[in-house]
């Protein structure tokens, strides 16, 4: 009996123009979602490559280990097709540095070269099924039993030996039956388009999560459909059920998510990003102060000359052609400092995490009131399933931290902090005294250095001064004279596991307030349709 | 007439959609205002801080000497405006910031910390967002079954048999939707100012006055407009049913569709060149540069103001300037270009064409940044003419100007107070009506077209 009001539903709603219309608007909009974020993932992987290049060739081409600063690409994340999370917000760079943990990812965002794209909002698969899903549930649900009410038809059902449970069961079955082939079609359709995308490549680990994904799109589904049976078996009219779903529709797809990122924004402060960058700029001056207090307690002086040099950040002197003494102060400089930059990176770590704890306590609050919405719970899962939320990218970025330590460790165990290689390429017995390179730059016009400088410090024109000793260009006086280093015993990145289960274990909660939603609704509709007077 | 609008309007009024459309604006109204309060408090305190820290910097740097002054790049940033509770323009997702000394005006950023990476974009809950959202939702609502709904209740037979034409029963139908969804907003946006006025950091000024009264005729022309298509989609159907799916999808492609797809236009149709090429660009000219200078340009270790080598530096650094800022301009000129015309694709939604109006009539958003913009490069050629008349007084200065160090220039201090400064001076009403004048033609005419075009349909309509 179950079956055959079910097929009678089914074949009623075929026929009908929303059965249609839903059915244009997913042929519509889906595969114009699935193109677009296509379109964008293509992007991010051309971008990915031309970084992950630029970062290959950075840790190849240099020749100290005070240059060698790895930078981790994360590789755009193929689900985000179908759910964006916050993988367009957020940049896809970490540099490792040995003065600074990871906090936040550099790197464009989804506006990509133009930051006012930034005020243009984006729709996914996941948001327009949200969107289309509901709709097409309440307007199939909305009148399941008004309608009949209205005609006469129910009171004739009911005066046969129909219970009211099969009725009720019969007609939730009608409606999936009618929904599922445009469910199934939306799914179906994108895995054609992106099986036959030359720019996405999906594994058996995202296909699976794709299954996942149709399932829990199935849940939504039967919330939104008991929902509408249940405002139709509370309704005196089609029109006034109608009413009442449009507008929980409105309330729950468009207004909750927008709410509760509003009020978690006006109502749970984040810490000021000024305040921490003037935190971490006043640890980083205390840096350089403790570092000269130190070097000048081991009487080395605050300024040396210097025959070659680049100076970068995070510590990093590359040199050349300087005097065996120089080099000599150099080194001792750096065996204090870069074992304090460490130490201050831990120190900054401090206020970075209490600012980067408050973004994510603000997100979760935003998240677990737009949890009151189905929709809102649609995408919370919908991000966990497709690794686009911010556990993903926390779980990225703690990994990005711990292969720092790696790092750090790698650079430890080589003792590069008291060897030459730090900061130079030259070995260390083809260092020269200061005489030896006067003599050798001059072409022998001065003996020594003391020679050179008292003629020097007589001449007007100090150009003129320096080019006397830049005649013969000596064997190491320039960083072309070596090769590059090499760096092959260097730990390489590990991005996190992915399996089926990997990072699914956030999404249990939500995934079962969905199907206690799913169960409360029925059990609601059930009562309700007990209670409803069909006459 | 007056017969069928008064019908028509109590008809609405005794209405349930009318009571939970009232109840849901009220809630979002209310929950609006709380959160704007909060959050407006919180916005402006974090900005008075960098503020002072910016006048703080600034007279550090004058009593240091001028060309200190001149050269240190400093980032001025907007203010939050006191009527974003109108409308915020989306600007925590717009650059809000620009870098600039006295030699040039650097370029923008969407200043850290302006909005949370970790929440997903949202839009404030502020007026022009209950209109986008709410206001045309709940026009379509009432205006769908304006037509259909009467011929399946057999009452528009009834109402044609009398003495009246199709076009007032149409025109007072379409005036009846418009006055409910004022009836409708007045008193939750009334509810919605009276806390943010009562909260006392938002003063009640005429300027404001004036820009609410706008604002709310824009409120009516964007009911107007989807009032017209609920109509339409009336007279175009048979069935309530069907004329409430079209609605729908009309809706869902306004609100939806169109502005989301903005990235995907931009980027598909007018694409601008990326940052790396610019980057290329700029080290290449640098290259050029590098190679016809003349030797000694980059020797720089003496602080004696008058060694030759300052000079030469000092032109290679101004040239190099000059070659960067003119990539720079193109690739920001490109940048707005993009941003525009992609605007313009989306003016195709009448609910993208009010948020524009919208943004112009209260003087924020994309218009805002670019007066901002332009008033800081007028801005900056004042204060290099300051800098250099300061230069031209020193004896002691060797006049070699040099955007990037305090070496070869006046070495004197300067009174804070007699610097001048720039402060963002509110859009001009010219300047706001140019910035809407475009889109608020677009939206009229499609009103009107829309209007028209239902009016002829319904001349057409078979009522029985």
């Amino acid at each position: 009996m179950i079956f055959l009001i079910a097929r009678k539903e089914f074949l009623n709603n075929l026929l009908t123009a929303r059965f249609v219309i839903g059915f244009l608007i997913c042929l519509v909009l889906i595969p114009f979602s699935i193109v677009i974020n296509i379109v964008d993932y293509r992007d991010k992987t051309v971008q990915y490559n031309v970084d992950s290049d630029v970062a290959e060739k950075a840790v190849k081409e240099i020749r100290v280990y005070s240059a060698l600063r790895p930078e981790i690409v994360l590789r755009p994340e193929p689900l985000s097709i179908f759910s964006r999370g916050i993988s367009g917000q957020v940049g896809n760079r970490v540099e490792i540095r040995i003065g600074d943990k990871p906090m936040l990812a550099a790197g464009k965002t989804a506006a990509g070269d133009n930051p006012f794209l930034g005020s243009f909002f984006s729709i996914d698969f996941v948001e327009i099924a949200a969107i289309v899903f509901s709709l097409l549930a309440l307007l199939f649900g909305y009148d399941v039993f008004t309608r009949e009410k209205e005609d006469g038809t129910l009171k004739v059902q009911l005066s046969n030996s129909l219970s009211r449970s099969r009725l009720l069961a019969g007609k939730v079955f009608g409606i999936l039956l009618t929904l599922l082939p445009i469910i199934i079609f939306c799914f179906l359709f994108s895995a054609v388009v992106i099986l036959f995308s030359k720019n996405v490549m999906f594994s058996a680990f995202e296909w699976g999560r794709i299954a996942l994904l149709f399932l829990i799109s199935l849940a939504y589904l039967a919330v939104f459909i008991f929902l509408g049976v249940l405002i139709s078996a509370r309704s005196r009219s089609s029109v006034t059920s109608l009413v009442l779903c449009l507008f929980v529709w409105v309330f729950f797809i468009f207004i909750v998510p927008n709410v509760s990122a509003y009020i978690a924004e006006s109502f749970v402060p984040v810490q000021s990003r000024d305040n921490l960058d003037r935190v971490v700029n006043d640890m980083d001056r205390d840096l350089t102060i403790q570092t000269q207090e130190r070097q000048k307690a081991q009487n080395l002086p605050t300024g040396i000359s210097c025959w070659w040099c680049n100076w970068g950040d995070d510590g990093r002197l590359e040199t050349y052609g300087n005097s065996r003494a120089n080099f000599e102060i150099m080194l001792r400089k750096i065996s204090i400092s870069e074992p304090l930059r460490i130490e201050y990176a831990d120190r900054k770590w401090a206020p970075q995490k209490t600012y980067l704890d408050s973004l994510i306590r603000q997100s979760r609050v935003a998240e677990r009131i737009s949890m009151i919405s189905p929709a809102g719970l649609f995408r919370v899962i919908a991000e966990s399933v497709c690794s686009t939320d911010v556990r993903a990218y926390e779980s990225d970025m703690e990994q990005a931290r711990r292969y720092r330590e790696t790092f750090i460790d790698f650079l430890r165990n080589k003792n590069i902090f008291a060897s030459y290689r730090y900061i130079t390429a030259a070995p260390p017995e083809s260092f020269q005294t200061e005489d030896q390179l006067i003599e050798i730059r001059s072409g022998g016009e001065f003996k020594t250095a003391r020679e050179y400088y008292e003629w020097a410090a007589k001449q007007k024109d100090q150009y003129a001064a320096w080019r006397k000793i830049s005649k013969v260009t000596a064997h190491g006086d320039q960083p072309n004279d070596f090769p590059f280093l090499s760096v092959s015993d260097m730990p390489r990145f590990q991005g996190r596991s992915k399996t089926i289960a990997s990072g699914l274990a956030d999404s249990a909660v939500p995934i079962s307030i969905l199907l206690i939603e799913c169960v409360f609704l029925f059990a609601l509709g059930y009562v309700a349709f007990i209670r409803f007077d069909v006459r | 007439m007056k017969t069928i609008l008064k019908r028509e309007i109590l008809h609405n009024l005794y209405s349930l959609r009318f009571l939970i459309s009232l109840a849901l604006l009220l809630g979002v109204f209310l929950a609006g205002a709380f959160s704007y309060v909060k959050g407006h408090e919180a916005a402006l305190s974090k900005y008075q801080i960098a503020r002072s820290q910016y006048d703080e910097a600034m007279r550090k740097d004058a009593e240091s000497n001028a060309t200190t002054l001149a050269v240190t790049m400093r980032t001025f940033t907007l203010r939050p405006r006191d009527n974003a509770f109108i409308d915020d323009a989306k600007e925590k997702y717009l650059p809000n910031a620009a870098v600039y000394s006295a030699w040039n005006v650097f370029s923008f950023e969407n200043k850290s910390g302006n909005s949370n990476p970790f929440l997903n974009k949202h839009d404030d809950l502020n007026w022009a967002y209950m209109a986008a959202l709410i206001v045309s939702f709940v026009t379509l609502i009432f205006t769908f079954d304006a037509v259909s709904g009467e011929k399946e209740s057999k009452t528009l037979a009834l109402t044609l048999s009398n003495s009246i034409s199709r076009g007032a029963i149409l025109f007072a139908k379409y005036l009846s939707a418009l006055a409910t969804v004022l009836l409708l907003l007045l008193p939750a946006a009334g509810l919605n100012l009276t806390i943010i006025l009562l909260a006392g950091r938002t003063p009640l000024t005429l300027a404001l006055v004036i820009e609410l009264g706008v604002f709310l005729v824009l409120v009516c022309l964007l009911a107007a407009t989807m009032a017209a298509f609920g109509l339409f989609t009336s007279v175009v159907t048979r069935h309530s049913s069907v004329s409430l799916l079209l609605s729908l999808c009309i809706w869902l492609l306004f609100v939806a569709v169109v502005p989301n797809s903005s990235t995907f236009i931009a980027k598909t149709i007018y694409p601008i060149e990326n940052s790396e090429t610019i980057q290329r660009k700029i080290d290449a000219a640098f290259d050029d540069l590098n190679k016809n200078a003349p030797p000694g340009s980059w020797m720089s270790n003496s602080r004696n103001p008058f060694l030759p080598q300052h000079e030469l530096r000092a032109r290679i650094v101004m040239k190099r300037l000059e070659a960067e800022k003119r990539i720079r301009d193109v690739y920001y000129r490109n940048m707005f270009r993009q941003f525009e015309r992609t605007r313009l694709w989306t003016a195709l939604s009448p609910i993208s064409l009010f948020q524009y109006m919208s943004e112009a009539v209260v003087g924020g958003g994309y218009p805002r940044f670019r007066k901002v913009w332009n008033d800081l490069h007028i801005y900056q050629t004042q204060f290099l003419s300051f800098f250099k008349d300061l230069d031209a007084k020193d004896p002691k200065s060797p006049h070699w100007y040099n955007p990037f160090e305090d070496v070869s220039t006046t070495r004197l201090k300067v009174e804070a107070a007699v610097v001048p400064q720039f402060a963002e001076q509110p859009m001009s009403a010219g300047d706001r009506a140019r910035a809407a004048l475009s889109f608020l033609l677009i939206s009229s005419l499609g009103a009107c077209f829309i209007y028209l075009l239902s009016f002829v349909l319904f001349v057409r309509y078979d009522v029985r």
